[in-house]
């Protein structure tokens, strides 16, 4: 199994996050992914799973707190440690994220680190954007010289998939992935999420409002609520919680009760 | 009592808005001057490393040089049109008809070519760039940059910067010539100033300095409405509305500190 970093730790170590824009986000969260696995973030909307997974990279930046990647700090280790951290992340976004003046091709070629692009060569490179189409399940033929205008939603998803795991990294990071996807799509997305961190042997941080699909991929989950951790163990001892935010999450019922009985808009 | 303690609370009460105020405007224009300068330092740092794509610069000097020459080139004749118009109708009669060729060079060359030709790029490409950057910053397009190890300034700010600063002296170049060409063809028509008159009268006060002047201007504006434009863009915040609010801003930040640029020229240069 491929891990990240050359040292023995975590593939991720969140250390006392502190995040506000107005209001404070994300307050103190420390968490740790542990090489390989497969890590789900769950959470209500707003309470910042996002800004978290962003901070990983550094596509924002915490008040206060440090994130470790591979052993190595992405806020204290200068921009060549941060560099080498984005080079051995690949990260999903919600919507994408697809460049829209650029084709297929180019968008999935952007993801190739420069200094591969120059070491691997023109036929190499159509090579990698080729396999990285396969890997998703979309036809390279059919959409390589198209626009991200001219794919559907769930095709613009695999793109950004593609576009993420083109570079070969090492972490996933998934940043809601099946959002706005109907039932089937969004089956056939976490089946690729599942294929890609066992063909690519990544270990992968997904955040999700999906709550059943996280339990059945994932070996560990976390719960977010009011910018502080308020779970973080194995899908079982999600499911078993007596905890009532974490009840309302796996159960609609209570969800509804909470809805009444906890502070919960 | 109560007559008395408010007659004491109330200049407190105003001089503490007025700090208030006055912090929240120090912030703002702070926050603002320290990213602009973040941005240029950035930029001059990526220019310096040869890290700015060609391919991006050639790009961009075609979408802002070559395709706002038909926009410059109309503003700038009539520029020169009502410059020679306006001037014939206030010297009728009262100052020799051979000074309007003097006015029309010297107020196409000093202020119009310039100042309406920047005003002009606000509006075809300051006001693009914002609203490109904006919409690539709330679709996340920004954070994809990132997230694969490319540097948002180097790709997207530099070749915008790069291609308007070689683009807005050979545009000003341009409107100055086709400002003087109108502007001649127009006296010449109304007034019945003929070319030789014309000239005679633009070569009495002319300056070989002028068109240094002109040429300064235009660097100045080139350099000042991509950097605003940028900064705006990458600013931006709040999907759709967001992208039109920091246009809106954006344009009205340009405009303004195009006519202070110009406003601090004659002070600092002429003198």
């Amino acid at each position: 199994m491929s891990v990240a970093g050359n040292g023995s730790g975590p593939a991720i170590e969140y250390r006392g996050v502190f995040k506000a824009f107005d209001e404070p986000v994300l307050s103190g969260v420390t968490l740790s992914v542990e090489r390989g696995e497969m890590f789900a973030l769950f959470g209500p909307s707003g309470t910042g799973k996002s800004v978290l997974l962003k901070t990983t990279i550094a596509l924002v930046t915490p008040d206060r707190g440090d994130v470790m990647v591979g052993g190595e700090s992405v806020y204290f280790g200068g921009r060549d440690v941060l560099e080498r951290i984005r080079r051995k992340v690949g990260f999903v976004f919600q919507y994408a994220a697809l460049f829209d003046s650029l084709t297929v091709f180019e968008n999935i070629e952007i993801g190739i680190p420069e200094e591969n692009l120059k070491r691997m060569g023109a036929n190499a490179v159509a090579q990698r954007v080729w396999e990285s189409l396969e890997l998703v399940n979309l036809d390279p033929k059919q959409v390589l010289g198209k626009l991200p205008s001219e794919l559907s939603g769930g095709m613009k998803k695999r793109v950004g998939i593609a576009r993420a795991i083109s570079g070969r990294p090492e972490i996933l990071l998934w940043d809601e992935p099946t959002t706005g996807l109907d039932p089937v799509n969004t089956a056939a997305i976490e089946r690729l999420i599942t294929q890609l961190s066992e063909d690519l042997h990544v270990t992968s941080l997904l955040v999700t409002h999906d709550i059943e699909g996280g339990l059945d991929m994932c070996d560990r989950v976390a719960m977010l609520e009011g910018g502080s951790l308020r779970f973080c163990g194995s899908p079982d001892d999600f499911r078993a919680s007596d905890d009532a935010v974490v009840k309302a999450f796996i159960d609609r019922k209570a969800a509804i009760a909470a809805l009444d009985t906890l502070e919960i808009r | 009592m109560s007559r008395q303690s408010s007659s004491v609370w109330a200049p407190s009460r105003f001089a503490g808005r007025f700090f208030v105020s006055v912090e929240r405007w120090s912030r703002f224009i702070a926050e603002h001057a320290g990213q602009i300068g973040l941005l240029i330092w950035n930029m001059l740092a990526a220019c310096a490393r040869l890290r700015v794509p060609r391919r991006d610069i050639l790009r961009q000097l075609h979408i802002i040089g070559i395709q706002s020459v038909p926009i410059v080139v109309v503003a700038a004749a009539l520029i020169g049109v009502v410059t020679s118009q306006q001037g014939g109708y206030q010297m009728q009669s009262q100052i020799p008809l051979y000074i309007m060729g003097s006015v029309v060079v010297e107020s196409v060359v000093l202020e119009m070519g310039p100042v309406l030709t920047a005003i002009v790029m606000i509006g075809r490409v300051g006001a693009r760039i914002t609203a490109e950057l904006g919409t690539m910053k709330v679709s996340e397009q920004i954070d994809a940059l990132q997230s694969v190890g490319r540097d948002p300034v180097e790709i997207l700010a530099a070749p915008r910067v790069l291609a308007m600063i070689i683009s807005m002296p050979l545009l000003v170049s341009m409107a100055n010539l086709v400002g003087i060409t109108t502007g001649m063809i127009s006296a010449q028509y109304t007034l019945g100033l003929g070319q030789e008159t014309f000239f005679y009268g633009a070569r009495l006060f002319w300056h070989s300095y002028d068109i240094v002047y002109s040429l300064l201007k235009a660097l100045v504006f080139g350099a000042a409405i991509p950097i605003i434009a940028i900064h705006m863009g990458l600013r931006t915040s709040g999907g759709a509305e967001g992208v039109g609010r920091a246009t809106t801003h954006a344009v009205v930040f340009m405009t303004l500190t195009i006519l202070v640029i110009d406003a601090l020229f004659p002070p600092l240069f002429l003198n």
